[in-house]
């Protein structure tokens, strides 16, 4: 009994949870926590066919009901004994689960737990055609150039004559420097290709003895500051934003880099 | 079935009519039901107490994070999937496909293996698509070959990938050329099956066979809701749990440790693919997801990603286990990951 009722509303439940949980997360303008913005419009369209068909399938009952029945009673492998229990109450979980993950839990970017998992700066993100391009374009003013940018900046060695002097703004969430903790946090965010699974974080060093004291591991902050070279001899960064102005700021809308 | 209500069909009404209004009754019923629980689940999303995430560490946040954006990335794709599928099975003229295809076994999955032209859907959406396929009379080494091949040579992913590697190193061609051969050995091993109904899950298989003989009388477009809730509830559940175990795989699993092997001509091959396997990451983007590491990898490497993740990884296996048994799965794998492995060396070779 339970299981064909399972079997009736499962997909329908979990096609429901993930259909409002998506289009809550576009009309709050929070998609893009998950996912890169050129998949918004694909995936509301496809949301919101889902939830017709969703809808749909509430109001039609299955004709061959009785038939597929009749099949189900004479399979062999169908789940016998302790399996007849287990199953029925594993889908009950798994539908509560997803409840509880997607419409109870509020959406969170990720957060440092990500970072230590993935090195930063490891990947060569930076280091693509249109940054140097937009190096050329901003000419002598920097205020354009995003966190990614600097990041490659810093990365190509050749850039650092570029760098070192110039003043910019830029915002992240906190992170310490593995190698000199106590003097250089990074400005951190994550580079989105596709969604959150592939994010990679990046990060621009900042010099700001004690920081810990006053920014949280994780916060998110703005920071203005020029670039120099690394004052710090444990650093392994050799070019850092320095003198900083830090201020703390909410998480902004858009938290990850494209 | 008729349950007929002696309520409804009061007085004089013929049975059908009565039958018919009664059933319509019910329709309205349903959607009635469908958007009240739709207003209380999004009522609640909307109140839920936004200070809760904080009180979660971190780990607990990101697994939740990283598994939700696998749903909310695949959803559409398999909605997608299931809306051809639908189409497929249901409207598609019954001997189409039979009379397009050519009759040479050989031949057949060739032509199966470029479908994927025609369908530009990701692989998560390939699965309930395949599932079509079968009911609607193909054989299962058919329906794999498509499968594999379609998340590959599909117009969407050619252009990614050109857009990521232009033509260097030949990453392109081998993914192409190599996504094609793959998925037609496949499809030939499993073409020399003597029983390839033991293939798949008994359950699956019933459905194929109801597919066959059952001519229903239902208008199309009642069958084709009846479908979208079946598949859904085949495909859903899978999905959920795959997701579940890609977003706890990568908060358990340094990735630092896959890419320092990046340099080694063996390891570095070994090393993707297993990043392949545990990332989940739909083949349409997946170049533009490796090309981010750039020259840390070799370009053998970044094809065995790039071909062995496009058939086979976590999310893919949950989905799969709907259709085909725990065994079948097993022997897929091995033989996609030794080719894989093979053509990933064997560029590491030439370039």
């Amino acid at each position: 009994m339970l299981e064909r009722i399972l079997a009736r509303w499962q997909g329908l439940a979990l096609s429901l949870i993930g259909i409002v949980s998506i289009s809550w997360l576009a009309l709050s303008g929070q998609l893009g926590l998950y996912i890169h913005p050129r998949y918004f419009v694909f995936t509301v369209v496809m949301a919101i066919l889902g939830g017709l068909l969703t809808l749909a399938a509430f109001a039609v009952t299955p004709e061959k009901d009785d038939h597929e029945h009749e099949s189900e009673q004479l399979e062999p492998a169908a789940p016998r004994g302790r399996w007849r229990v287990v199953l029925p109450l594993a889908g009950i979980g798994a539908i509560a689960l997803a409840f509880v993950a997607l419409v109870i839990v509020p959406p969170s970017t990720l957060t440092t737990a990500t970072v230590e998992n993935r090195e930063l700066n490891s990947s060569a993100t930076g280091v693509e055609s249109d940054t140097s391009s937009h190096v050329e374009l901003a000419g002598s003013d920097v205020s354009s150039l995003s966190l990614r940018d600097w990041v490659s900046l810093l990365r190509d060695g050749s850039g650092s004559d570029f760098v070192v002097g110039k003043t910019t703004t830029l915002s992240g969430f906190v992170t310490a420097d593995s190698s000199d903790p106590e003097n250089v946090f990074y400005l951190t965010r994550f580079v989105i290709t596709c969604c959150a699974v592939d994010a990679q974080p990046i990060g621009v060093p900042v010099y700001s003895p004690g920081w810990s004291s006053t920014y949280a591991v994780d916060s998110w902050v703005e920071t203005k500051g020029t670039f120099a070279l690394n004052p710090s001899g444990k650093s392994s960064e050799s070019v850092v934003m320095a003198n900083p102005t830090v201020s703390a700021i909410d998480q902004p809308a858009q938290p990850y880099a494209y | 079935m008729p349950m007929l209500d002696p309520m409804i069909s009061s007085p004089p009404l013929p049975v059908a009519q009565a039958r018919a209004t009664s059933r319509h009754r019910r329709g309205v019923i349903g959607v009635g039901v469908g958007l009240a629980l739709t207003a209380a689940v999004f009522a609640t999303r909307v109140l839920a107490p936004s200070s809760t995430a904080d009180q979660l560490p971190n780990v607990a946040r990101d697994f939740l994070t990283l598994s939700i954006s696998v749903i909310v990335e695949s959803i559409p794709f398999v909605f997608l999937g299931i809306i051809l599928s639908i189409v497929v099975q249901i409207w598609l003229p019954e001997s189409l496909m039979q009379r397009v295809l050519p009759t040479r076994p050989v031949l057949r999955r060739a032509v199966m293996s470029l479908l994927g032209v025609l369908l530009p859907v990701c692989e998560c959406g390939n699965v309930p698509l395949t599932r079509g396929m079968m009911v609607k009379g193909l054989t299962v080494a058919e329906s794999m070959t498509f499968l594999l091949a379609a998340p590959i040579l599909n117009p969407v992913t050619i252009i990614t990938t050109y857009q990521a590697f232009g033509w260097d190193n030949g990453i392109l061609a081998a993914r192409i050329i190599g996504g094609f051969l793959i998925a037609n050995l496949i499809g030939w091993l499993f073409s020399k099956h003597p029983r390839p109904e033991e293939l798949l899950t008994r359950g699956f298989e019933a459905t194929c066979r109801v597919g066959h003989d059952h001519a229903s009388h239902a208008p199309r477009l009642q069958r084709s809701v009846v479908a979208f809730s079946s598949e859904a509830s085949a495909m859903l559940p899978a999905l959920f749990i795959g997701s579940a175990i890609a977003g706890l795989i990568q908060v358990g699993v340094s990735r630092d440790v896959l890419i320092a092997l990046g340099s080694n001509p063996v390891w570095s091959v070994l090393a993707l693919m297993a990043l392949a396997f545990v990332i989940a990451i739909c083949s349409n983007v997946d170049a533009f997801f490796i090309l981010s590491f750039g020259s840390t990898f070799m370009p053998g490497a970044i094809v065995a990603f790039l071909v062995f993740g496009a058939m086979v990884d976590v999310k893919m296996l949950a989905l799969l286990r709907t259709t085909f048994t725990t065994s079948t799965l097993t022997r897929l794998t091995l033989v996609v990951a030794l080719a894989a492995l093979v053509l990933g060396l064997g560029v590491n070779l030439i370039a």
